[in-house]
């Protein structure tokens, strides 16, 4: 007995190993080794001679070994297949900037690599979206050489964006970082899961743009079949991509929501649970049920692709395609907002220093929205439907905007009346209630049947989500930087700059996305880089508009990384807000909060000064 | 109570500056139409237009309004004055005007409409409606006049197009596939067959027949308005921007004539 116990002993203090190579880059090497290698063992397995070195199939198993290769390299093979094998992870993370370049298990530092993979993307499919709108100034073929490549550009633009920004930077990204500090956690409940899960984003992200290596695919990132499946093999890379990413985003859904579940601090009840974090559990539960919908219908899709099973043509039934693909992609936008919203209600009572108003109404919102958005996929299907099915799909459809209203109803609430300060993220937010607004009425023409009929599918549709979406999300994910600023880094921004900044990204986000509108009624359709000449005149302006609002984007990003770094100091509570992450230091230690945090009242009053929450340091414990 | 009221007078004068602005325009249309269909989709257009006027006016004058009167004179955290968690009028008001609403526009536009226009077309087959066959290739549209002979209606140019008799009821018949594929003729895809001045839209399916009824009623064509065409709305690879086809809405007469055009031009080609 004693025997073992003296021998298990040194496994658990192991000789750290000193890394010579980044992981990043050890990462790319072992997956450069994974793809070639499991790449010729395919094509030498082929029965079928004469083929090149990269065929579809082995490209998509060339592709496994080259996540696993990734995977590994990147930190997988200490943390985690050693410790599957029994001996001792070697693991060490580096204490300084490098360990924001490899896996990691604290959710602090894979936060900040979630952002900064995000905008990364959204960098990317931003200059994409810049390369489609120079292409659209004039009504011919100008700058692409072939639709193919245009047609590819919207899919990785659409792609990159859902997959990589819109369901990662505010929930992965701001979640990871924000939720274990709200909830008074130290650590997330799968923090080696969640480290791993992380690396899995960039692998997708390099996979979509690589697509074009194998062949221009053109059917937008919502891959509909049958011309998927007659597609070149740039849509393998498509599904395998947008795996990866969808996977990631299935690791981060299943930590944050055990961690809510199961870390939450003394006296932190449901019913004192922040917006925030209340706006990351529905998302989550909404990204464990509808991420493995897609995953599972990418997986047949991309079986159909090498094996010609006839799901979804002629011979089988193209519409399952499109049922399962909007069963997942309607909750996807919802998925996008929610955080959005709760984050509205979780900014506002702060800079207004006033009582957030009717915040059940808010939560109740947050949850039927949650649960609803699973019932009107086939309002994105009016153009291909029985007439009797559109009256019960307009019906939820318009029906989802009484939850989504009661965001509005807490936030203006909550505002009347209020003593605003107009900070950045103040300003920021009133601009989000502004833009989703539109959004959200020029949804209720889209869920119309009728006038659906009419502007399904043309330049409408896309300035109704780009509404939604940047308007909504985006600019909700920028204040919350800038909010948050203080917390990542104990710097603050410069104010004149962060309002000037928003004015700017307000006028050219208007500027581009609201002329969209008028050129779909106009009759302009989408996914094509040609079209008819009279409507090249708003055409152009939308393109001007749209690089203005592109700048935009990189002036933020450089004033925030500018002010992460070299920012004035900021005070340790600068908005003197009530929230748990304001009640340890600023950026916040290893493990969060030294001693143990106990809450006893509600966050959001401000009609008091009574201490939210207390930090009950102990000595005994702390060790 | 003040700023409840100057809010509410400030907002009414707002939204009926924007009905009046509405109105004026909504007599050129938002969008150009010319058909039974296209009208039912243009009147529910303006009149959801006309409710959502006000509700866009309260958020954007809310968020106006608290630039303006809710403002803290400086950055200092003081707790604002009014600290009010709850208003039972508020949320009441707020929770049952969403649901009237919502219900509302439910039942009209959305439900009237599709009755008016599911009734439309059930008349209208029963008085002889002209028939065009419209199949989708990659990238093509080809329209073919059975009631007349006709496989094929071009132009001069061997482009093809279509032409309608105004005020006489159309009843489409969309099929995906391509008659010129040499070994698959059923390997078609998802295309979707929009008129843009018709206010029509429905996809054709590979291995399904849709159908779309319509009565054109007034004389156009694609010179007189570029709406007047028939353009792929779903993408259906690398061809996509390039499938339209002009349409032209002609009188009586001058649709018998073109028929007879039609009829040569087939006689005459191989
Ligand atoms: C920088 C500002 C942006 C501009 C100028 C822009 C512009 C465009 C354009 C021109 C299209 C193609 C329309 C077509 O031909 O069908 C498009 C499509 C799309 N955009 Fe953006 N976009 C921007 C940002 C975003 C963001 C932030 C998101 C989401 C997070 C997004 C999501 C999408 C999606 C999902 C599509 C549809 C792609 C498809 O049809 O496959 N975009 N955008
Ligand atoms: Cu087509
Ligand atoms: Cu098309």
């Amino acid at each position: 007995m004693e025997q073992r116990i003296a021998q298990a002993e040194p496994r658990n203090h192991p000789q750290p190993k000193v890394l010579r190579m980044a992981p990043v880059l050890r990462g790319l090497i072992w997956a450069t080794i994974g793809f070639v290698v499991f790449d010729l063992f395919t094509v030498a397995v082929d029965p079928y001679r004469g083929n090149p070195l990269v065929t579809e199939p082995s490209a998509v198993i060339g592709w496994v070994g080259g996540l696993l290769g990734w995977l590994l390299g990147v930190g997988g093979y200490e943390e985690m297949i050693l410790p599957l094998f029994g001996s001792p992870s070697t693991w060490v993370e580096p204490k300084d900037w490098r360990r924001y370049f490899g896996l990691s298990t604290n959710h602090k530092v894979i936060g900040i690599q979630y952002l900064f993979s995000s905008s990364s993307i959204f960098l990317i499919a931003g200059l994409d979206a810049m390369a489609m709108r120079y292409e659209l100034m004039q009504p011919s073929m100008h700058f692409f050489t072939y639709t193919g490549q245009y047609l590819t550009a919207v899919g990785i633009h659409g792609s990159l964006m859902m997959f990589g920004v819109g369901t990662v930077a505010m929930i992965s990204g701001l979640g990871n970082y924000f939720v274990p500090l709200m909830i008074g956690a130290k650590r997330t409940v799968f923090s080696r899961l969640s480290g791993i899960g992380h690396w899995l984003l960039p692998a997708g992200a390099l996979t979509l743009i690589a697509s074009p290596l194998l062949g221009y695919w053109d059917t937008g990132w919502r891959g509909y079949e049958p011309l998927a499946s007659q597609d070149p093999g740039g849509m393998v890379y498509y599904y395998l991509g947008i795996f990866a990413m969808t996977f990631s985003t299935i690791l981060s859904a299943v930590n944050l929501s055990a961690t809510i579940i199961f870390h939450r601090a003394k006296g932190m009840t449901w019913a004192r649970l922040p917006l925030f974090v209340w706006g990351i559990l529905t998302v989550s539960l909404l990204n464990l049920i509808w991420q493995p919908e897609i995953e599972m219908t990418f997986v047949m899709a991309l079986l159909d692709k090498l094996i010609p099973f006839h799901f979804w043509d002629a011979l089988g039934s193209p519409e399952t395609y499109l049922s399962m693909f909007w069963l997942f992609g309607h909750p996807e936008v919802y998925i996008i907002v929610l955080p959005a919203f709760a984050m509205w209600n979780e900014i506002i009572p702060v800079m207004a220093q006033k009582n957030l108003f009717a915040r059940d109404w808010a939560i109740i919102g947050l949850i039927f929205v949650m649960m609803l958005s699973g019932l009107v996929w086939a309002h994105h299907m009016f153009t291909n439907m029985r007439n009797s099915e559109m009256f019960p799909f307009a019906f939820f459809t318009e029906m989802i905007s009484i939850p989504t209203g009661f965001s509005f109803m807490a936030a203006i609430g909550t505002l009347w009346k209020a003593r605003l300060r107009l900070t950045t993220p103040s300003l920021l937010v009133l601009m989000s209630l502004f833009n989703f607004v539109v959004g959200g009425l020029t949804g209720v023409y889209l869920a119309d049947p009728p006038v659906n009929l009419q502007v399904h599918d043309t330049f409408f549709v896309i300035a109704h989500f780009h509404y939604t979406i940047i308007g909504g999300m985006i600019f909700t994910w920028i204040a919350s930087m800038y909010y948050w600023l203080p917390k990542f880094s104990g710097r603050m921004y410069n104010e004149t700059w962060g309002k000037l900044l928003a004015i700017w990204i307000f006028i050219g986000f208007n500027g581009t996305f609201g002329q969209m509108f008028l050129l779909g009624l106009d009759g302009m359709n989408r996914w094509v880089p040609a079209y008819p000449p009279y409507l090249k005149p708003m055409n152009y302006e939308v393109s001007l508009f749209a690089f203005f609002l592109g700048a935009g984007f990189i002036a933020h990003a450089i004033h925030i990384i500018w002010a992460w770094r070299n920012g004035p100091k900021a005070p340790e509570n600068p908005w003197h807000s009530r929230t748990l992450e304001w009640l340890t230091t600023s950026p916040p230690p290893e493990n969060n909060f030294d001693g143990e945090v106990e809450v006893v009242r509600g966050f959001y009053r401000y009609d008091h000064d009574e201490p939210s929450a207390y930090l009950v340091k102990d000595a005994s414990e702390s060790q | 109570m003040g700023d409840a009221i100057v809010f509410v007078v400030i907002w009414g004068i707002l939204t009926t500056l924007g009905e009046i602005w509405f109105r004026s325009i909504r007599a050129h249309s938002m969008y150009y139409t010319i058909s039974n269909q296209g009208s039912i989709a243009l009147s529910a257009f303006n009149f959801l237009s006309s409710w959502l006027m006000p509700i866009f006016i309260f958020v954007a004058l809310m968020v106006i309004y608290t630039l303006i009167r809710f403002r803290a004179p400086n950055n200092e955290p003081k707790p604002s004055l009014v600290q009010a968690m709850r208003n039972k009028w508020y949320i009441f008001f707020w929770v049952a005007a969403s649901f009237l609403l919502n219900i509302m526009f439910w039942l009209h536009p959305t439900s009237v409409d599709l009755e008016a226009m599911f009734t439309n077309w059930r008349q209208e087959k029963k008085q002889n409606p002209l028939i065009v066959n419209v199949t989708a290739r990659q990238w093509e549209w080809i329209f073919s006049y059975p009631q007349y002979g006709i496989k094929q209606a071009v132009n001069a140019q061997g482009l093809d197009e279509m032409e309608l008799p105004v005020n006489r009821p159309v009843e489409f018949f969309l099929r995906s596939y391509d008659p010129f594929h040499t070994y698959d003729v059923y390997a078609g895809v998802i295309h979707s067959f929009w008129i843009p001045a018709f206010g029509i839209k429905e996809d054709v399916i590979p291995g399904e027949t849709r159908t779309e009824f319509l009565v054109p009623n007034h004389v156009a064509n694609f010179k007189t308005s570029p709406l007047v065409r028939v353009q792929c709305a779903e993408v259906c690879g690398p061809g996509h921007p390039y499938m339209e086809a002009p349409v032209s809405v002609v009188t009586a007469k001058q649709f018998a004539q073109w028929i007879a055009y039609q009829k040569k031009l087939q006689a005459s080609g191989v």
